[in-house]
């Protein structure tokens, strides 16, 4: 246990002291405030352009924003913030094989494995401070404007997308087990993300896919409940287990 | 009682064979000397040690305990300085110290007095900067540090003076001397007078084999001599010299060497006593790990 909390330290001092840390909270709440600025912000674009849109025979009437608006925009602009945050950390573990950083630990006997844990952890929880962090400045601004009960299953529906974010992470440390550099990490999250979505238009398959936990849209209407997204919740939770447990051997085998 | 056991290492990279059979053995207390040329395996073999890489075949036993690739625990009798270590730059060499402490498993009060020794023995003792702005000689200081941190019973290290400048390589050297006392020192290096100055033993590893290994005195008494040197007084003693012997090669205008046995010294000497030609000196030249080196490499 010391060894891997020794290790988790060393990752906080690496994000703290390398900038990261103070970036991606910039970033969050950036994020956060956007939402609700944007849809309070609506009403005024709206009749700056409506002289524009009447030529074009639309007739701007009265525009009437809520937290509703505020909430689609802030999951709208969450899988932005989940861009920035694998771009931001998708070389935690290639900067080590490269640098040869990971030789000196390792050799002073700490265990592969506590390795991938230390690295998965410090993933986790910076995922759901930043997130955390971004949803509680929405969910300020919005109950300050406009009223938060209007979105219904909001809690749910943020969890969901919390998930899908442990997913993204989980695929992260899988990546970053099997490949050299970052931009292939990136690349192989993009494409597995893509992938997830394709399935996900398949009828059939809809239910299962992880991207289906993106769709927060009919749970804050109130036209699903969270129960609609079990079986997609399931699959992606053994999928995180399966991409870290899949990791450890990978690296435990790698030749550094 | 060796520290470490080699036996019959085998390693290929693709198609190269890097290690043929490798069998090396290292007693306590010595500090060893791991000679080769670049790309003769020795780097391999010390990763090879620390269970970083996968041998095709062949046993090795660190204070009898066998290595096993990826997840070893022999590791913790070993400290290990690679050729460029790389630190956290991030991080003051406390703090890193401090972290593999943690890792290895020591308790907190251990770690503050071995860090503070440890940094007191390199020369780092009264440094607060970060790693980010350390020169390469201080870095290579950093890394015996945390290689000693653990109290290992073998300290290895990969070519650790072939990159400073000779005030950073006296200065490891002297680290390494220092420290023979508490741990048996593996070093691979080509820098073969830095092996005479410090190491008890050495081995010469050639064509993926150790071609020859002992103590430093055993391995020069393999070669008696490597020739003579006479200096006459006159130049044209040394060119009667060159006319009367065959295969002796002028050095300088009056001085003459020659590869051979003794017996055709006292030939010369026979010769120079005969016709009174007046010497200055007569030289035996020393056996040196460099010519020991050539021989064997090449």
């Amino acid at each position: 246990m010391k060894p891997l909390l020794a290790f988790m330290k060393k990752e906080c001092l690496e994000t703290v002291r390398t900038g990261k840390f103070m970036i991606l909270m910039l970033l969050f709440v950036l994020f956060g405030i956007m939402s609700p600025a944007i849809a309070k912000l609506t009403p005024w674009l709206m009749e700056m352009f409506s002289d524009a849109m009447a030529e074009s025979g639309l007739i701007v009437s009265n525009i009437q924003v809520d937290a509703m608006t505020s909430w689609t925009q802030f999951f709208k602009n969450i899988p932005m913030a989940l861009i920035a945050y694998v771009l931001i950390f998708s070389d935690i573990f290639t900067k080590e094989y490269k640098s040869g950083t990971l030789l000196l630990v390792l050799t002073k006997g700490l265990p592969r494995y506590k390795v991938v844990l230390g690295k998965t952890l410090l993933l986790l929880s910076f995922w759901t401070l930043g997130y955390g962090l971004c949803f509680a400045v929405t969910y300020g601004y919005n109950s300050y404007f406009w009223d938060n009960g209007i979105a219904d299953n909001l809690f749910p529906a943020a969890a969901v997308w919390w998930l899908f974010g442990v997913w993204v992470i989980c695929l992260m440390v899988l990546f970053s087990a099997l490949l050299q550099n970052n931009a292939g990490v990136s690349l192989c999250i993009g494409g597995t993300v893509l992938l997830a979505y394709v399935l996900s238009i398949i009828p059939k398959v809809r239910a299962y896919s992880p991207a289906v936990l993106m769709n927060t849209g009919s749970l804050l209407l109130g036209a699903e409940e969270a129960s609609a997204y079990i079986k997609a919740i399931v699959i992606t939770v053994a999928l995180c287990i399966v991409c870290v447990s899949v990791s450890i051997p990978v690296i435990d085998r790698k030749q550094l | 009682m060796d520290v470490l056991a080699i036996q019959n290492l085998k390693k290929n990279f693709g198609s190269k064979k890097v290690l043929c059979g490798l069998d090396l053995s290292v007693p306590e207390h010595s500090i060893f000397g791991f000679i080769g040329k670049n790309g003769a395996g020795k780097t391999t073999t010390m990763k090879a040690i620390l269970g970083l890489l996968r041998v095709d075949s062949g046993e090795i036993f660190c204070m009898g305990e066998k290595v096993h690739f990826g997840q070893t625990n022999t590791n913790r009798y070993i400290g290990y300085l690679p050729d460029v270590p790389e630190f956290y730059s991030y991080m003051t060499p406390t703090e890193y110290l401090t972290l593999c402490g943690e890792i290895c498993g020591m308790d907190r009060a251990d770690i503050i007095t071995r860090r503070k020794e440890l940094l007191e023995l390199v020369g780092l003792g009264h440094e607060r900067r970060r790693i980010k702005g350390f020169s390469r000689g201080m870095k290579q200081r950093l890394g015996i540090a945390q290689a000693l941190l653990g109290r290992p019973k073998l300290l290895i290290c990969d070519e650790p003076t072939s990159a400073l400048d000779p005030a950073g390589r006296k200065e490891i050297l002297d680290i390494l001397l220092r420290v023979k006392e508490q741990t048996t020192a593996l070093f691979s290096t080509h820098i073969l007078s830095d092996v005479e100055r410090i190491c008890t033993e050495a081995a010469f590893l050639n064509n993926g084999k150790i071609a020859m290994q002992g103590t430093i005195a055993e391995l020069r008494n393999r070669r008696s001599s490597d020739g003579f040197i006479i200096e006459t007084e006159k130049k044209e003693a040394a060119d009667t010299l060159i006319k009367v012997f065959g295969g002796l090669q002028r050095t300088g205008q009056n001085a003459l060497v020659f590869h051979g046995d003794e017996d055709r010294l006292f030939d010369i000497m026979q010769y120079v006593a005969e016709n009174r030609m007046p010497v200055q000196k007569i030289e035996r030249i020393e056996p040196t790990l460099e010519s020991l080196f050539l021989e064997v490499t090449t």
